[in-house]
C-alpha cells in the first residue's frame, strides 16, 4: 500500500449521495403520490432506500475512523466545524418556531380574546409534568457528562451504565411527553394556542428521539464494542453536543410556552 | 494533575497521567528520560483497558483494524458478501425506484379525463 505523507482523509469514491439524493427524490414524489392517488407504494420505496443509506453511509464514517485510522486529529477538528454549523442550524430552525409563539401570544388578536391563553384554552399546568420533565432532562445532560469522565478516564463499566442510565432517562422523558399529549386537553387544530404548542414541542420531542437514538443505537453499541477510546471519542462527543442542544431547546420551551405562556 | 495541549481550544486541558508523556499528535524528538523506578510501594500499572477487560465482551478491533487495513476494496465494501448484497440491494432499489418514480409522475402529469 502506498504510503501517505499527510494527515488529512482522502475518501474513497461512495454511491451514498447518489442514493441518498435519490431517496429524496423517492420521499417527496412519494409524498405528492400518496396525497393525489392514496398510493403509499413510491414514498415507501423511498423511506426504505433512505433507511438503508443512512445506515450505510454512518457504517462506513465508523469503519473509517475506527478500523481504518483515518480520523487523525486534523480531521477530527473538521468533524469537530461540521458538527457545530449543524447544531446552529438547528438552533434557527426552533428559532422560527419560538418566534412564531411570541408574535400570536405578545399581541393577541381581537380573533384569540386579546388575551393568552387564547379564550377558551385550558393550558397544561407547568408545575405538573412538565417540571418533572424538566428535571429528567437536567438529569440525563448529568448523566450524559458522567459518562464523558467515564470515558475520558477509561472506565469502561462506569460509562457503559452511565450512558445507558441517560438513555433511560430519554425514552423516560419521551413516554411523559406522550402521556401530556394524550391528556392534553385542546389539539393541533384548536387555533394558533394548539399550533404553536404542537409544533414547538413536537418537533423537540422529535430530536429527543433522534437524539435517544445516537446514544443509544450507536453510542452505546460502539462503547460496548470498544470503538471508543479515551483519547478519541468524537462520535460520542457529537451525541453529547446534540443532546445538550435539546435540552436546552425544552428549557427555553419550558419558560416560554409552558410557563409564561399559561 | 498532569496536562496536555489541546489542539482544538489552544489550550491546556487535564489528562491521564500515561498521556502527558506521549502527547497526541506529539512525537518526542529527544528520548524522555525514564524516572527512576521506586520499588519501596506496590507498583501500580497505569493502564487504558483498566480491570474491566472482559466487561460486556472481548475487544474485536484490533482484529477488524487488520481487515480493514488490510484490503484494498473501497470501504463500503471491504467485509466481502454481505457488504456487496446490501450495496446491490440498494442500488437496485435506487436505479427501479428512479424509473418507478419518472413513471409515476408521467402519469401524474397527464390531464384528467
Amino acid at each position: 500500500m502506498a504510503r501517505q505523507a499527510h494527515a488529512y482523509h482522502m475518501v474513497d469514491p461512495s454511491p451514498w449521495p447518489l442514493t441518498g439524493a435519490t431517496a429524496a427524490l423517492l420521499l417527496t414524489s412519494g409524498l405528492a403520490v400518496w396525497f393525489h392517488y392514496h398510493s403509499t407504494t413510491l414514498m415507501t420505496l423511498g423511506l426504505i432506500l433512505m433507511l438503508l443509506t443512512m445506515y450505510q453511509w454512518w457504517r462506513d464514517i465508523v469503519r473509517e475512523g475506527t478500523y481504518m485510522g483515518h480520523h487523525t486529529p486534523p480531521v477530527q477538528k473538521g468533524l469537530r466545524y461540521g458538527m457545530i454549523p449543524f447544531i446552529t442550524s438547528e438552533v434557527f430552525f426552533f428559532l422560527g418556531f419560538f418566534w412564531a409563539f411570541f408574535h400570536s401570544s405578545l399581541a393577541p388578536t381581537p380573533e384569540l380574546g386579546g388575551c393568552w391563553p387564547p379564550t377558551g384554552i385550558t393550558p397544561l399546568d407547568p408545575f405538573e409534568v412538565p417540571l418533572l420533565n424538566t428535571a429528567v432532562l437536567l438529569a440525563s445532560g448529568v448523566t450524559v457528562t458522567w459518562a464523558h469522565h467515564s470515558l475520558m478516564e477509561g472506565q469502561r463499566k462506569e460509562a457503559i451504565q452511565s450512558l445507558a442510565l441517560t438513555i433511560l432517562l430519554g425514552c423516560y422523558f419521551t413516554t411523559l411527553q406522550a402521556m401530556e399529549y394524550y391528556e392534553a386537553p385542546f389539539t393541533i387544530a384548536d387555533g394558533v394556542y394548539g399550533s404553536t404548542f404542537f409544533v414547538a414541542t413536537g418537533f423537540h420531542g422529535l430530536h429527543v428521539i433522534i437524539g435517544t437514538s445516537f446514544l443509544a443505537g450507536i453510542c452505546l453499541l460502539r462503547q460496548i464494542k470498544y470503538h471508543f477510546t479515551s483519547q478519541h471519542h468524537f462520535g460520542f462527543e457529537a451525541a453529547a453536543w446534540y443532546w445538550h442542544f435539546v435540552d436546552v431547546v425544552w428549557l427555553f420551551l419550558y419558560v416560554s410556552i409552558y410557563w409564561w405562556g399559561s | 494533575m498532569y496536562y496536555k495541549f489541546s489542539g482544538f481550544t489552544q489550550r491546556l486541558t487535564g489528562s491521564a497521567p500515561s498521556t502527558a508523556y506521549v502527547p497526541q499528535g506529539l512525537r518526542p524528538g529527544i528520548p524522555a528520560e525514564s524516572p527512576a523506578m521506586v520499588f519501596a510501594t506496590p507498583t501500580k500499572v497505569v493502564s487504558e483497558v483498566g480491570t474491566t477487560v472482559e466487561y460486556l465482551g472481548a475487544n474485536k478491533v484490533p482484529d477488524l483494524q487488520r481487515i480493514f487495513q488490510g484490503n484494498v476494496m473501497p470501504v463500503h465494501l471491504k467485509m466481502g458478501v454481505p457488504d456487496k448484497l446490501l450495496y446491490r440491494t440498494t442500488m437496485a432499489l435506487t436505479i427501479g425506484g428512479t424509473l418507478y418514480c419518472l413513471l409515476a409522475l408521467y402519469i401524474a402529469a397527464q390531464p384528467r379525463k
